[in-house]
């Protein structure tokens, strides 16, 4: 059952939608010199931070929540007066960064501090219900597949889908660890990737049963089993059919995918082999975003589905960042490189999001310019 | 509008706290009302602020389930491990190759090990270069850990989920279990909560209570419920332990506003008993999650009593287990079930499950029970 995206923002380090999208077209990367971490330790330099002062702000994840909470909402018209409106928040780390505070301070951390609902609803007055999904870097397909669910029942009348993640010590730490060497940018799909850096952000749709604006049309879940950190593809080919088939469609139909693209060692070859496996001899567009706006975990499901209906809108697929010599594992596929592609007409969009612990969302929508 | 049941039918389930281990050891504490308020004194590598708490003292993984990959995973997610262990054990349901695609995990949590991400950060933060921290420790940083390697352990492939809310979690984690089976993404799910205690929980715990004037012990430990498609449960000739025929979950406005705090919760069980089709005056017993935070405690009693008077009987689980947190919706459904599991006096008779939490969200789950016996 499709249901509507009828209002959309995102915070980036790259700015709002508008700012982030344009940045992404002229293949501006937002990687900058780590702000508040003592880098030498961490084994990490950079990351794709947003730039929001110099000192460290509490809270930050669920301040950039707010921010795009309302502004989805307001642009959608969204009224909870007398309507049943929920909303879902998809992150990988909740306010963990506050816990990592607390424990450098000393400063006890309130349970309820931990997940979002006191921030959606200083954002978002009336709202019937938060949820707050923890689905490592897949959260916020997690929660768009949860909120349509939500209207099919007519257990509400509009869904706040959401998603947000700030950097946290401790995944710079496991991204250090895995490093030989501290990454200086994120480069999907290339032969000289040097692994993954955090973006941080947050993201927000409003989805209603109709309305004016891209329409889901479905979203596939699975669950690899398979590894902690390491993806599988066979759970990943899973996870694209069964949004395919929840949405209706066949592979000749996608014209474009966003693609996870983390440009790590592992998910480049992984996600390229699913791809070429679930497509064949149809061949959408590939791109994706963390060249430019890093790995914004919870957040990157949901970044991934706005920034793919703004290229439709604007009828322009933004390169991928970073990208220069595409793996051979991606021989088969369309993916843009250097500069952005044209694209025409209404698009079915694919927009993958895998996490730890093999959590897998795949998102199927139908954007018209 | 899908054709799927909009009930779930629970076929087993486990428990593991200082009161019990498993499902009949956890239903006879609760019937005999036998507390698992231990000494804890020395019990942890730190201080803590109190000298008992409802904790699992020499707890190791290693004990239920072998040394084989144990040895770094977290207490979290060893509890949870455990939790599907037994209601795994507990069920007719059989997992293999033909369904393993089929079968989901849900699970609630506050804030997934707590102590293995401080651990994480403080070694982070504290350790002198060139520093060294144990690699093994960071896929428990993540926080759908527990559910992540409940999946990889118990080889389930269906939707693997972590659903935060502190008190709602359980109840929110049934809720999205009800709408995978519903959209027809899983035909079960090994749904619960978790709870983790650490002389870092306990600390956070107390300072906490302190504030609130809260002198409910603090706990642990984790609940599970095997949660099937019913149609698919009944054609395998599996007979349910319980029906959870609703959950609904609302909320209250701040003191001053509407709704009314204890309004918020009563409209909220209404309307979960109006999904049910039943009547309040059919409820024997209402689980309630009474924190020992007074505000929180007044809204709860004064939602019940507006549904229910003085008619149905209390099931307080934290007089027995302590306050845990995530897991305590979890672990009122438990205790509910308890009562059922060796009485058939009881089948067939509904009970109600209500949660109340301090960022304004309150939770109701109808659920109708039977004995084993």
């Amino acid at each position: 059952m499709p249901s509507t995206i009828t209002g959309a923002e995102i915070r980036t380090c790259l700015g709002d939608t508008t700012t982030t999208f344009k940045a992404l077209a002229e293949g501006v990367s937002g990687v900058s010199p780590l702000r508040f971490h003592d880098t030498a330790k961490l084994n990490v330099t950079h990351g794709y931070q947003i730039d929001d002062g110099d000192e460290e702000r509490p809270r930050r994840a669920a301040g950039w929540l707010a921010e795009c909470v309302a502004a989805a909402a307001a642009q959608a018209g969204l009224d909870t007066a007398g309507r049943r409106v929920t909303a879902i928040v998809g992150t990988g780390l909740r306010e963990l960064r506050s816990v990592e505070r607390a424990t450098a301070d000393d400063v006890p951390v309130a349970p309820e501090e931990l997940h979002f609902a006191a921030a959606v609803r200083a954002a978002l007055p009336g709202v019937a219900e938060v949820i707050t999904v923890a689905n490592a870097c897949s959260a916020s397909g997690h929660a768009l597949a949860l909120a349509e669910d939500l209207l099919a029942a007519d257990e509400a009348d509009a869904v706040v889908v959401a998603g947000c993640d700030a950097t946290a010590e401790s995944m710079l730490t496991m991204i250090g660890r895995v490093a030989d060497a501290p990454t200086t940018s994120v480069r999907p799909f290339d032969r000289d990737r040097t692994g993954v850096l955090l973006g941080e952000g947050a993201a927000a749709v409003v989805l209603e049963r109709s309305g004016d604006g891209p329409t889901v049309l479905g979203v596939g879940l699975s669950c690899d089993a398979f590894h902690e950190t390491a993806p599988d593809v066979r759970g990943i080919v899973a996870a694209m059919r069964d949004a395919h088939d929840r949405a209706g469609v066949t592979p000749d139909r996608i014209g474009l995918v966003l693609a996870h693209g983390t440009g790590t060692a592992l998910n480049d070859p992984t996600e390229a082999a699913a791809l070429t496996e679930v497509f064949g001899a149809a061949r959408p567009l590939v791109t994706g975003v963390k060249g430019g706006i890093g790995h914004t975990s919870g957040a990157a499901a949901l970044m991934s589905l706005v920034l793919a209906a703004r290229a439709v809108r604007e009828g322009l697929v933004p390169p991928v960042t970073g990208l220069v010599e595409p793996i051979d594992e991606a021989a088969g596929l369309r993916l843009v490189v250097g500069e952005a592609e044209p694209i025409t007409g209404p698009t079915v969009v694919q927009v993958d999001a895998f996490g730890f612990g093999g959590v897998n969302a795949v998102c199927v929508l139908e954007v018209t310019p | 509008m899908s054709t799927a049941p909009d009930t779930l039918a629970i076929t087993g389930w486990g428990v593991l706290t200082s009161t019990g281990f498993g499902a009949d050891e956890f239903a006879a504490a609760v019937r005999e009302g036998r507390s698992g308020l231990v000494d804890v004194e020395g019990a942890f590598d730190e201080q803590l602020p109190t000298s008992k708490a409802c904790a699992l003292v020499g707890f190791h993984a290693r004990d239920h389930l072998g040394r084989k990959g144990t040895s770094f995973l977290d207490r979290s997610t060893s509890l949870a491990l455990i939790g599907c262990e037994l209601a795994l054990n507990d069920t007719g349901l059989v997992v293999d190759d033909a369904n393993r695609d089929r079968v989901g995990i849900v699970l609630g949590t506050t804030a997934g090990s707590l102590k293995a991400t401080s651990d994480y950060s403080r070694e982070t933060l504290v350790q002198d270069k060139p520093y060294l921290v144990n690699p093994m420790l960071f896929p428990n940083t993540v926080m759908n850990c527990a559910a992540g390697q409940s999946a990889i352990w118990h080889k389930l492939k269906g939707v693997n989920a972590t659903v935060a809310g502190g008190q709602l979690a359980g109840l929110n984690a049934l809720r999205y279990t009800r709408n995978l089976v519903r959209r027809g993404y899983v035909d079960g799910a090994l749904v619960g909560a978790v709870e983790e205690f650490s002389p870092h929980t306990a600390w956070s715990a107390h300072h906490l209570h302190r504030q609130l004037g809260v002198q409910v012990p603090v706990g642990e430990g984790s609940a599970v419920f095997v949660a099937e498609n019913p149609d698919v449960a009944r054609a395998a000739g599996r007979t349910p332990d319980a029906e959870v025929l609703a959950v609904e979950i609302g909320y209250y406005a701040p003191t001053g506003q509407l709704p009314d705090a204890g309004e918020g919760l009563a409209t909220t069980i209404a309307r979960a008993l109006e999904r049910a089709g039943v009547a309040a005056d059919e409820v024997w017993a209402v689980a309630t999650g009474e924190t020992g935070a007074q505000p929180l405690d007044e809204v709860e009693a004064r939602g019940v009593a507006a549904v229910f008077g003085g008619a149905a009987r209390r099931v307080r689980v934290k007089e027995l287990t302590g306050e845990c947190q995530a897991a305590s919706g979890a672990l009122q459904l438990a205790a509910l079930l308890s009562h059922h599991r060796d009485d058939r006096a009881l089948d067939g008779r509904v009970g109600v499950v209500t949660s109340v939490s301090a960022d304004g969200a309150v939770g109701a789950a109808v659920v109708r029970g039977y004995s084993r016996a």
